[in-house]
Protein backbone atom coordinates (compact mmCIF):
# COMPACT_ATOMS: atom_id res chain seq x y z
CA UNK A 1 0.00 0.00 0.00
CA UNK A 2 1.39 3.58 -0.69
CA UNK A 3 0.57 4.80 2.35
CA UNK A 4 3.13 2.41 3.76
CA UNK A 5 5.91 3.94 1.64
CA UNK A 6 4.90 7.40 2.82
CA UNK A 7 4.79 6.30 6.88
CA UNK A 8 7.52 8.82 7.23
CA UNK A 9 5.69 11.87 5.72
CA UNK A 10 1.84 10.76 7.98
CA UNK A 11 4.43 10.78 10.94
CA UNK A 12 6.10 14.11 10.08
CA UNK A 13 2.40 15.87 9.31
CA UNK A 14 0.98 14.56 12.70
CA UNK A 15 4.10 15.60 14.82
CA UNK A 16 3.48 18.76 13.03
CA UNK A 17 0.07 19.06 13.43
CA UNK A 18 0.76 18.46 17.14
CA UNK A 19 3.51 21.17 17.56
CA UNK A 20 1.89 23.61 15.52
CA UNK A 21 -1.53 23.58 17.16
CA UNK A 22 0.24 25.13 20.01
CA UNK A 23 3.47 27.16 18.51
CA UNK A 24 3.45 29.94 20.38
CA UNK A 25 1.21 29.06 24.00
CA UNK A 26 3.78 28.82 27.43
CA UNK A 27 2.17 26.22 28.58
CA UNK A 28 1.61 23.87 25.41
CA UNK A 29 -0.03 20.24 25.51
CA UNK A 30 -1.72 21.79 29.29
CA UNK A 31 -4.17 23.75 26.89
CA UNK A 32 -5.17 20.17 25.54
CA UNK A 33 -6.48 18.62 29.57
CA UNK A 34 -7.25 22.47 30.72
CA UNK A 35 -10.35 23.27 28.76
CA UNK A 36 -12.28 19.80 28.83
CA UNK A 37 -11.24 19.41 32.54
CA UNK A 38 -13.00 23.16 33.27
CA UNK A 39 -16.24 21.76 31.18
CA UNK A 40 -16.56 18.89 33.76
CA UNK A 41 -16.37 21.01 36.37
CA UNK A 42 -18.51 23.88 35.47
CA UNK A 43 -21.26 21.31 34.11
CA UNK A 44 -21.03 19.31 37.31
CA UNK A 45 -21.44 22.24 39.16
CA UNK A 46 -24.44 23.56 37.79
CA UNK A 47 -26.12 19.81 37.34
CA UNK A 48 -24.86 19.45 41.66
CA UNK A 49 -26.23 22.76 42.26
CA UNK A 50 -28.86 24.20 39.59
CA UNK A 51 -30.31 20.76 38.44
CA UNK A 52 -30.09 18.65 41.83
CA UNK A 53 -28.38 16.07 40.24
CA UNK A 54 -28.00 13.30 43.28
CA UNK A 55 -25.65 10.79 40.72
CA UNK A 56 -22.79 10.01 42.26
CA UNK A 57 -19.15 10.05 39.65
CA UNK A 58 -21.31 12.40 37.85
CA UNK A 59 -18.28 13.89 36.40
CA UNK A 60 -17.25 10.00 35.27
CA UNK A 61 -20.24 9.70 33.13
CA UNK A 62 -20.37 12.91 31.74
CA UNK A 63 -16.00 12.71 30.64
CA UNK A 64 -17.27 9.22 29.33
CA UNK A 65 -19.50 11.16 26.82
CA UNK A 66 -17.74 13.95 26.33
CA UNK A 67 -14.08 11.93 25.52
CA UNK A 68 -15.60 10.20 22.47
CA UNK A 69 -17.94 13.47 21.75
CA UNK A 70 -15.03 15.77 21.50
CA UNK A 71 -12.83 13.13 19.55
CA UNK A 72 -15.31 13.13 17.47
CA UNK A 73 -16.59 16.51 16.23
CA UNK A 74 -12.63 18.30 16.17
CA UNK A 75 -11.05 15.36 14.44
CA UNK A 76 -13.83 15.89 11.51
CA UNK A 77 -13.66 19.55 12.01
CA UNK A 78 -10.46 19.77 11.19
CA UNK A 79 -9.92 17.32 8.64
CA UNK A 80 -12.83 19.45 6.64
CA UNK A 81 -10.21 22.38 6.64
CA UNK A 82 -6.82 20.36 6.07
CA UNK A 83 -6.93 19.77 1.79
CA UNK A 84 -7.87 23.58 1.56
CA UNK A 85 -5.37 24.62 4.07
CA UNK A 86 -2.77 22.45 2.45
CA UNK A 87 -3.56 23.09 -1.22
CA UNK A 88 -0.87 24.84 -2.12
CA UNK A 89 1.70 21.67 -1.37
CA UNK A 90 -0.37 19.46 -2.81
CA UNK A 91 -0.83 21.84 -6.20
CA UNK A 92 3.06 21.78 -5.99
CA UNK A 93 4.20 18.18 -4.99
CA UNK A 94 3.12 14.81 -5.29
CA UNK A 95 2.34 13.12 -1.79
CA UNK A 96 -0.71 10.46 -1.17
CA UNK A 97 -3.57 12.92 -0.70
CA UNK A 98 -4.91 10.84 2.13
CA UNK A 99 -2.16 11.44 4.31
CA UNK A 100 -3.00 15.07 4.98
CA UNK A 101 -6.82 14.34 5.93
CA UNK A 102 -5.55 11.39 8.01
CA UNK A 103 -2.55 13.19 9.74
CA UNK A 104 -4.86 15.13 11.81
CA UNK A 105 -7.37 12.04 12.64
CA UNK A 106 -4.14 10.75 14.00
CA UNK A 107 -3.44 13.98 15.78
CA UNK A 108 -6.93 13.99 17.17
CA UNK A 109 -6.86 10.55 18.13
CA UNK A 110 -3.40 11.45 19.95
CA UNK A 111 -6.00 13.82 22.50
CA UNK A 112 -8.38 11.28 22.42
CA UNK A 113 -6.21 8.66 23.78
CA UNK A 114 -4.52 11.31 26.30
CA UNK A 115 -7.99 11.85 27.75
CA UNK A 116 -8.63 8.44 28.94
CA UNK A 117 -5.23 8.44 30.20
CA UNK A 118 -6.45 11.23 32.73
CA UNK A 119 -9.64 9.78 33.11
CA UNK A 120 -8.65 6.32 34.44
CA UNK A 121 -5.82 8.11 36.39
CA UNK A 122 -8.56 10.62 37.82
CA UNK A 123 -11.11 8.10 38.63
CA UNK A 124 -9.61 4.59 39.18
CA UNK A 125 -6.68 5.67 41.09
CA UNK A 126 -6.84 8.98 42.38
CA UNK A 127 -10.26 9.18 43.49
CA UNK A 128 -10.00 5.71 44.71
CA UNK A 129 -7.78 6.60 46.58
CA UNK A 130 -10.01 8.77 48.65
CA UNK A 131 -12.65 6.42 48.89
CA UNK A 132 -14.73 7.87 45.67
CA UNK A 133 -13.87 6.89 41.90
CA UNK A 134 -15.44 3.95 39.79
CA UNK A 135 -14.72 0.12 40.00
CA UNK A 136 -13.04 -2.01 38.03
CA UNK A 137 -15.60 -3.84 35.66
CA UNK A 138 -15.57 -7.17 33.25
CA UNK A 139 -16.91 -5.04 30.50
CA UNK A 140 -13.89 -2.76 30.52
CA UNK A 141 -12.13 -6.19 28.23
CA UNK A 142 -14.50 -4.17 24.95
CA UNK A 143 -12.51 -1.01 25.61
CA UNK A 144 -10.24 -1.01 23.07
CA UNK A 145 -12.54 -2.87 20.69
CA UNK A 146 -14.28 0.60 20.82
CA UNK A 147 -11.12 2.77 20.94
CA UNK A 148 -10.67 1.21 17.22
CA UNK A 149 -14.74 1.61 16.03
CA UNK A 150 -14.36 5.25 16.79
CA UNK A 151 -11.45 5.69 15.09
CA UNK A 152 -12.75 4.03 12.12
CA UNK A 153 -16.02 6.19 11.79
CA UNK A 154 -13.63 9.32 12.04
CA UNK A 155 -11.62 7.86 9.50
CA UNK A 156 -14.41 7.33 6.99
CA UNK A 157 -16.31 10.77 7.81
CA UNK A 158 -12.82 12.90 7.69
CA UNK A 159 -12.32 11.68 4.67
CA UNK A 160 -15.61 12.02 3.58
CA UNK A 161 -15.88 15.63 3.92
CA UNK A 162 -12.46 16.56 3.58
CA UNK A 163 -12.70 15.66 -0.01
CA UNK A 164 -16.38 17.47 -0.42
CA UNK A 165 -14.95 21.00 1.59
CA UNK A 166 -12.56 20.99 -1.62
CA UNK A 167 -15.63 21.35 -4.26
CA UNK A 168 -17.81 23.21 -1.47
CA UNK A 169 -16.68 25.11 1.01
CA UNK A 170 -19.94 24.93 3.02
CA UNK A 171 -19.28 21.90 4.15
CA UNK A 172 -17.53 23.63 7.25
CA UNK A 173 -20.41 25.79 8.52
CA UNK A 174 -22.69 22.81 7.79
CA UNK A 175 -20.72 21.06 10.32
CA UNK A 176 -20.67 23.69 12.47
CA UNK A 177 -23.98 24.05 13.10
CA UNK A 178 -24.85 20.49 13.07
CA UNK A 179 -22.22 19.82 15.32
CA UNK A 180 -23.33 22.76 18.24
CA UNK A 181 -26.92 20.50 18.02
CA UNK A 182 -25.54 17.44 18.00
CA UNK A 183 -23.91 18.02 21.88
CA UNK A 184 -27.66 18.52 23.05
CA UNK A 185 -28.97 15.47 21.12
CA UNK A 186 -26.65 13.03 21.62
CA UNK A 187 -26.45 11.19 24.55
CA UNK A 188 -23.40 13.38 26.03
CA UNK A 189 -24.48 15.07 28.87
CA UNK A 190 -27.08 12.64 30.05
CA UNK A 191 -27.23 8.77 29.33
CA UNK A 192 -29.35 7.52 26.52
CA UNK A 193 -31.76 6.46 29.07
CA UNK A 194 -33.44 10.43 29.23
CA UNK A 195 -34.36 9.81 25.81
CA UNK A 196 -35.48 6.51 26.32
CA UNK A 197 -38.26 7.75 28.89
CA UNK A 198 -39.19 11.07 26.99
CA UNK A 199 -43.08 11.30 25.96
CA UNK A 200 -42.16 11.41 21.88
CA UNK A 201 -40.02 8.06 22.00
CA UNK A 202 -42.38 6.08 24.65
CA UNK A 203 -45.17 6.58 21.98
CA UNK A 204 -43.10 5.85 19.13
CA UNK A 205 -40.35 3.06 20.04
CA UNK A 206 -38.52 3.02 16.80
CA UNK A 207 -37.42 6.45 17.04
CA UNK A 208 -35.39 4.92 20.13
CA UNK A 209 -33.73 1.79 18.03
CA UNK A 210 -33.18 4.57 15.40
CA UNK A 211 -30.98 6.91 17.91
CA UNK A 212 -29.25 3.93 19.32
CA UNK A 213 -28.45 2.58 15.67
CA UNK A 214 -26.77 6.16 14.75
CA UNK A 215 -22.87 5.47 15.06
CA UNK A 216 -22.08 7.95 17.11
CA UNK A 217 -24.51 7.94 19.57
CA UNK A 218 -24.26 4.11 19.76
CA UNK A 219 -20.35 4.68 20.30
CA UNK A 220 -21.07 6.98 23.40
CA UNK A 221 -23.75 4.81 24.94
CA UNK A 222 -21.48 1.89 24.50
CA UNK A 223 -18.20 3.92 26.53
CA UNK A 224 -20.54 3.99 29.15
CA UNK A 225 -21.96 0.81 29.22
CA UNK A 226 -18.19 -0.72 29.10
CA UNK A 227 -16.48 1.88 31.51
CA UNK A 228 -19.47 2.38 34.09
CA UNK A 229 -22.30 0.83 36.10
CA UNK A 230 -25.68 1.22 34.81
CA UNK A 231 -27.04 4.66 36.73
CA UNK A 232 -30.60 4.65 37.42
CA UNK A 233 -32.46 6.97 35.80
CA UNK A 234 -34.04 8.57 38.54
CA UNK A 235 -30.48 10.62 39.92
CA UNK A 236 -30.31 12.02 36.99
CA UNK A 237 -34.03 13.41 36.61
CA UNK A 238 -36.30 13.35 39.86
CA UNK A 239 -39.63 12.93 37.54
CA UNK A 240 -37.96 9.49 36.26
CA UNK A 241 -37.67 7.98 39.97
CA UNK A 242 -38.04 4.07 40.45
CA UNK A 243 -37.61 3.70 36.80
CA UNK A 244 -35.36 0.93 35.83
CA UNK A 245 -32.04 1.48 34.28
CA UNK A 246 -31.65 0.99 30.22
CA UNK A 247 -29.58 -2.26 29.65
CA UNK A 248 -26.72 -2.81 26.67
CA UNK A 249 -28.76 -3.41 23.53
CA UNK A 250 -26.39 -5.92 21.61
CA UNK A 251 -28.75 -6.13 18.52
CA UNK A 252 -28.78 -2.17 17.79
CA UNK A 253 -25.03 -1.65 18.68
CA UNK A 254 -24.43 -4.51 15.62
CA UNK A 255 -26.27 -2.48 13.07
CA UNK A 256 -24.50 0.60 14.09
CA UNK A 257 -21.01 -1.68 13.50
CA UNK A 258 -22.43 -2.10 10.32
CA UNK A 259 -22.96 1.52 9.83
CA UNK A 260 -19.43 2.55 10.95
CA UNK A 261 -18.00 0.15 8.76
CA UNK A 262 -19.82 1.49 5.55
CA UNK A 263 -19.12 4.70 6.57
CA UNK A 264 -15.11 4.33 6.14
CA UNK A 265 -15.53 2.28 3.64
CA UNK A 266 -18.05 5.20 1.85
CA UNK A 267 -15.44 7.71 3.10
CA UNK A 268 -12.28 5.97 1.55
CA UNK A 269 -14.21 5.07 -1.73
CA UNK A 270 -15.58 8.74 -2.29
CA UNK A 271 -12.18 10.90 -1.08
CA UNK A 272 -10.10 7.41 -3.87
CA UNK A 273 -12.77 8.84 -6.49
CA UNK A 274 -12.06 12.41 -6.17
CA UNK A 275 -8.81 12.92 -4.95
CA UNK A 276 -7.84 13.52 -8.76
CA UNK A 277 -9.88 16.80 -9.34
CA UNK A 278 -8.32 18.37 -5.75
CA UNK A 279 -5.77 20.36 -7.52
CA UNK A 280 -7.94 21.29 -10.77
CA UNK A 281 -10.68 22.69 -9.25
CA UNK A 282 -12.08 26.05 -10.30
CA UNK B 1 17.74 -0.13 -22.20
CA UNK B 2 15.17 2.18 -20.93
CA UNK B 3 15.18 6.35 -21.35
CA UNK B 4 15.28 8.07 -18.30
CA UNK B 5 11.63 9.85 -19.45
CA UNK B 6 9.44 8.44 -22.37
CA UNK B 7 6.27 10.54 -23.16
CA UNK B 8 3.97 9.04 -25.61
CA UNK B 9 0.83 10.67 -27.10
CA UNK B 10 0.16 12.39 -23.59
CA UNK B 11 -3.20 14.95 -23.41
CA UNK B 12 -4.56 16.78 -20.70
CA UNK B 13 -8.07 17.92 -20.89
CA UNK B 14 -9.26 20.44 -17.91
CA UNK B 15 -12.45 21.30 -17.37
CA UNK B 16 -13.26 24.49 -17.63
CA UNK B 17 -15.55 25.53 -14.76
CA UNK B 18 -16.89 28.93 -13.77
CA UNK B 19 -18.17 29.91 -9.81
CA UNK B 20 -21.45 29.73 -10.47
CA UNK B 21 -24.70 30.52 -7.67
CA UNK B 22 -26.16 27.74 -6.36
CA UNK B 23 -29.46 28.25 -8.12
CA UNK B 24 -27.74 27.47 -11.33
CA UNK B 25 -26.35 25.02 -10.29
CA UNK B 26 -29.62 23.20 -8.94
CA UNK B 27 -31.21 24.07 -12.24
CA UNK B 28 -28.29 22.22 -14.12
CA UNK B 29 -29.06 19.13 -12.09
CA UNK B 30 -32.85 19.31 -13.63
CA UNK B 31 -32.31 19.75 -17.14
CA UNK B 32 -28.68 19.78 -18.50
CA UNK B 33 -28.43 23.47 -19.99
CA UNK B 34 -25.18 23.53 -21.75
CA UNK B 35 -22.66 20.76 -22.11
CA UNK B 36 -19.05 20.93 -19.66
CA UNK B 37 -16.48 22.98 -21.49
CA UNK B 38 -13.44 21.77 -21.57
CA UNK B 39 -9.86 22.82 -22.63
CA UNK B 40 -7.05 20.98 -24.01
CA UNK B 41 -3.76 22.45 -22.71
CA UNK B 42 -1.13 19.61 -23.89
CA UNK B 43 -2.23 17.51 -26.99
CA UNK B 44 -0.75 14.35 -28.60
CA UNK B 45 2.76 15.29 -26.52
CA UNK B 46 5.54 13.05 -27.39
CA UNK B 47 9.01 12.90 -26.38
CA UNK B 48 11.79 10.62 -25.09
CA UNK B 49 14.52 11.78 -23.13
CA UNK B 50 17.42 9.59 -22.78
CA UNK B 51 19.61 9.51 -18.93
CA UNK B 52 21.69 12.83 -17.74
CA UNK B 53 20.39 15.10 -21.09
CA UNK B 54 19.52 18.34 -19.66
CA UNK B 55 16.65 19.50 -21.29
CA UNK B 56 14.96 22.90 -21.44
CA UNK B 57 11.03 23.42 -22.46
CA UNK B 58 10.36 26.93 -23.41
CA UNK B 59 7.11 28.09 -25.06
CA UNK B 60 4.74 31.69 -24.51
CA UNK B 61 2.60 31.69 -21.43
CA UNK B 62 -0.37 29.30 -21.18
CA UNK B 63 1.62 26.91 -23.60
CA UNK B 64 1.29 23.99 -21.22
CA UNK B 65 4.82 23.79 -19.94
CA UNK B 66 3.92 24.07 -16.44
CA UNK B 67 0.79 21.39 -17.35
CA UNK B 68 3.85 18.80 -18.42
CA UNK B 69 5.76 19.78 -15.94
CA UNK B 70 3.29 19.11 -13.00
CA UNK B 71 2.20 15.76 -15.11
CA UNK B 72 5.24 14.43 -14.54
CA UNK B 73 5.82 15.04 -11.27
CA UNK B 74 1.99 13.47 -10.84
CA UNK B 75 0.26 16.52 -9.21
CA UNK B 76 -2.16 16.37 -12.12
CA UNK B 77 -3.01 12.93 -13.54
CA UNK B 78 -2.92 12.62 -17.61
CA UNK B 79 -5.98 12.43 -19.42
CA UNK B 80 -4.65 9.85 -22.19
CA UNK B 81 -1.11 8.64 -23.46
CA UNK B 82 1.97 7.48 -21.31
CA UNK B 83 4.21 8.89 -18.97
CA UNK B 84 7.33 6.60 -18.22
CA UNK B 85 9.91 7.70 -15.79
CA UNK B 86 13.19 5.30 -15.08
CA UNK B 87 16.39 5.41 -13.28
CA UNK B 88 19.34 4.38 -14.62
CA UNK B 89 19.02 0.41 -13.61
CA UNK B 90 16.11 0.83 -15.19
CA UNK B 91 13.61 1.31 -11.67
CA UNK B 92 11.34 3.43 -11.17
CA UNK B 93 12.68 6.65 -10.90
CA UNK B 94 13.30 9.24 -8.21
CA UNK B 95 11.83 12.24 -8.93
CA UNK B 96 13.09 15.96 -6.83
CA UNK B 97 10.32 18.73 -7.98
CA UNK B 98 11.03 21.97 -7.81
CA UNK B 99 7.36 23.56 -9.15
CA UNK B 100 7.34 26.24 -6.03
CA UNK B 101 10.62 26.00 -3.54
CA UNK B 102 8.13 26.52 -0.76
CA UNK B 103 5.13 24.87 -1.24
CA UNK B 104 6.04 22.12 1.40
CA UNK B 105 6.97 24.34 4.02
CA UNK B 106 5.90 25.14 7.01
CA UNK B 107 6.35 28.80 8.50
CA UNK B 108 5.43 27.96 12.38
CA UNK B 109 8.18 25.24 12.60
CA UNK B 110 11.65 26.14 12.38
CA UNK B 111 13.91 25.25 9.17
CA UNK B 112 15.23 21.69 10.92
CA UNK B 113 11.78 20.20 11.51
CA UNK B 114 11.05 21.82 7.97
CA UNK B 115 14.30 20.07 6.59
CA UNK B 116 12.71 16.53 7.98
CA UNK B 117 9.28 17.22 6.70
CA UNK B 118 10.22 18.37 3.10
CA UNK B 119 12.59 15.08 3.16
CA UNK B 120 9.63 12.94 3.88
CA UNK B 121 6.98 14.36 1.37
CA UNK B 122 10.01 13.31 -0.84
CA UNK B 123 9.83 9.55 0.51
CA UNK B 124 12.87 10.09 2.61
CA UNK B 125 13.12 8.92 6.54
CA UNK B 126 14.22 11.29 9.83
CA UNK B 127 17.21 9.43 9.61
CA UNK B 128 17.75 9.94 5.72
CA UNK B 129 17.21 13.06 6.84
CA UNK B 130 19.46 13.73 9.53
CA UNK B 131 22.64 12.16 7.48
CA UNK B 132 22.28 15.16 5.05
CA UNK B 133 21.52 17.86 7.56
CA UNK B 134 24.88 19.54 7.79
CA UNK B 135 25.29 20.06 3.73
CA UNK B 136 22.25 20.88 3.25
CA UNK B 137 22.24 23.83 6.07
CA UNK B 138 26.08 24.17 4.53
CA UNK B 139 25.13 24.81 0.61
CA UNK B 140 22.02 26.88 1.87
CA UNK B 141 24.03 29.47 3.96
CA UNK B 142 21.77 29.45 6.83
CA UNK B 143 23.98 29.02 9.37
CA UNK B 144 22.30 29.45 12.74
CA UNK B 145 19.15 30.68 11.21
CA UNK B 146 17.71 26.91 11.38
CA UNK B 147 16.94 26.92 14.46
CA UNK B 148 14.20 29.54 14.21
CA UNK B 149 11.29 29.68 12.21
CA UNK B 150 10.31 30.17 8.58
CA UNK B 151 8.51 32.93 9.14
CA UNK B 152 11.04 35.06 10.09
CA UNK B 153 13.60 34.57 7.58
CA UNK B 154 13.22 36.31 4.54
CA UNK B 155 12.27 35.09 0.60
CA UNK B 156 16.18 34.25 -0.72
CA UNK B 157 16.34 32.24 2.65
CA UNK B 158 13.41 29.99 2.08
CA UNK B 159 14.52 29.59 -1.36
CA UNK B 160 17.89 28.35 -0.65
CA UNK B 161 16.64 26.14 1.56
CA UNK B 162 13.97 24.21 -0.91
CA UNK B 163 16.74 24.47 -3.63
CA UNK B 164 19.12 22.97 -1.15
CA UNK B 165 17.20 19.94 0.12
CA UNK B 166 15.49 19.23 -3.31
CA UNK B 167 19.15 18.14 -4.83
CA UNK B 168 20.70 17.06 -1.53
CA UNK B 169 17.59 14.41 -1.60
CA UNK B 170 19.84 12.37 -4.49
CA UNK B 171 16.83 12.77 -7.45
CA UNK B 172 17.26 10.34 -10.59
CA UNK B 173 15.13 13.10 -12.24
CA UNK B 174 15.04 17.16 -11.68
CA UNK B 175 12.05 18.99 -12.73
CA UNK B 176 12.42 22.68 -12.24
CA UNK B 177 9.55 25.37 -12.95
CA UNK B 178 10.94 28.38 -13.03
CA UNK B 179 12.21 29.17 -9.92
CA UNK B 180 15.62 29.55 -9.63
CA UNK B 181 15.18 33.34 -11.15
CA UNK B 182 14.06 34.41 -7.94
CA UNK B 183 17.24 34.10 -5.86
CA UNK B 184 20.20 36.58 -5.72
CA UNK B 185 22.74 36.44 -8.39
CA UNK B 186 25.74 35.13 -6.15
CA UNK B 187 23.15 32.26 -5.22
CA UNK B 188 21.59 31.63 -8.95
CA UNK B 189 25.34 31.40 -9.70
CA UNK B 190 25.76 28.93 -7.14
CA UNK B 191 22.41 26.69 -8.27
CA UNK B 192 24.28 26.60 -12.18
CA UNK B 193 27.53 25.42 -11.07
CA UNK B 194 25.57 22.49 -8.76
CA UNK B 195 23.26 22.00 -11.74
CA UNK B 196 26.63 21.58 -13.61
CA UNK B 197 27.47 19.28 -10.81
CA UNK B 198 24.42 17.20 -11.50
CA UNK B 199 25.31 17.12 -14.79
CA UNK B 200 27.96 15.07 -14.04
CA UNK B 201 27.05 12.91 -11.79
CA UNK B 202 24.65 12.02 -14.87
CA UNK B 203 21.13 13.48 -13.52
CA UNK B 204 18.32 14.30 -15.84
CA UNK B 205 17.20 17.62 -15.77
CA UNK B 206 13.94 18.91 -17.28
CA UNK B 207 13.43 22.42 -16.67
CA UNK B 208 11.45 25.45 -17.58
CA UNK B 209 12.08 28.80 -18.19
CA UNK B 210 11.76 32.43 -19.96
CA UNK B 211 15.33 32.81 -19.27
CA UNK B 212 16.84 32.28 -23.15
CA UNK B 213 20.19 33.09 -21.79
CA UNK B 214 19.98 30.53 -18.72
CA UNK B 215 18.77 27.94 -21.54
CA UNK B 216 22.07 28.40 -22.73
CA UNK B 217 24.45 28.22 -20.45
CA UNK B 218 23.35 24.41 -19.21
CA UNK B 219 21.10 22.80 -21.63
CA UNK B 220 21.70 20.28 -24.08
CA UNK B 221 18.50 20.64 -25.98
CA UNK B 222 15.15 22.57 -26.26
CA UNK B 223 11.22 21.62 -26.67
CA UNK B 224 9.31 24.34 -27.73
CA UNK B 225 5.44 23.99 -26.81
CA UNK B 226 2.86 26.51 -28.85
CA UNK B 227 -0.58 25.88 -27.82
CA UNK B 228 -0.16 22.50 -25.68
CA UNK B 229 1.23 21.31 -29.09
CA UNK B 230 4.95 19.57 -29.23
CA UNK B 231 6.40 22.47 -32.32
CA UNK B 232 9.99 21.79 -31.82
CA UNK B 233 12.67 19.65 -30.36
CA UNK B 234 16.03 19.52 -31.37
CA UNK B 235 19.39 21.22 -30.28
CA UNK B 236 19.52 24.29 -28.51
CA UNK B 237 20.96 27.03 -30.82
CA UNK B 238 18.56 25.84 -33.31
CA UNK B 239 15.21 25.96 -31.32
CA UNK B 240 16.20 29.10 -29.66
CA UNK B 241 16.65 31.30 -33.58
CA UNK B 242 13.41 29.86 -34.68
CA UNK B 243 11.85 30.99 -31.55
CA UNK B 244 13.52 34.23 -31.19
CA UNK B 245 11.71 35.13 -34.66
CA UNK B 246 8.87 33.89 -33.34
CA UNK B 247 8.86 35.80 -30.89
CA UNK B 248 10.26 39.28 -32.59
CA UNK B 249 7.04 38.64 -35.11
CA UNK B 250 4.63 37.97 -32.14
CA UNK B 251 5.71 41.72 -30.73
CA UNK B 252 5.57 43.24 -34.20
CA UNK B 253 2.11 42.03 -34.34
CA UNK B 254 0.78 43.11 -31.21
CA UNK B 255 2.47 46.50 -31.97
CA UNK B 256 -0.07 46.77 -35.03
Amino acid sequence: MELWRYRHLVKMLVARELKVRYKNSVLGFVWSIVPPLLQVLVFTFLARNAFGVPAKNYSAYLLCGLIPWTFFNTAILDASQSLVINYTMIRKVYLPREAIPLANVLSNFVHFMLGWVVYFAAFLVIARAFGGGIPLLPSMVFFPFLVLLEALLVTGCALFVSALNVFYEDVKYVLQTLFSLAVFVLPVLYPADLIYYSNTVQHHPWLFKLYLITPIAALIDAFRHCLLQSISPGTINMHLAGKPSLPFQPAEFAVSCVITIFTAWGGYAYFNARKWQFTERP
Amino acid sequence: MHNAIEVRNLCKQFRVRHRSHLKVRLMSMFKPTQPIQTFLALQDVSFTVPHGQTVAIIGRNGSGKSTLLSLLARVYRKTSGEILLYNPQGGPARTAPLLDLSAGFHLDLTGMDNILFFGAILGYSQKEMQDRFDSIVEFAELGDKVDTTLRNWNEGARLRLGFSIAVHTNPDILLVDEVLAVGDEAFQAKCYALIRRMQAQGKTILFVTHDLRAVERVAQRVIWLKQGHLHMDGPVQEVLSAYRVFSAEQGLESMK
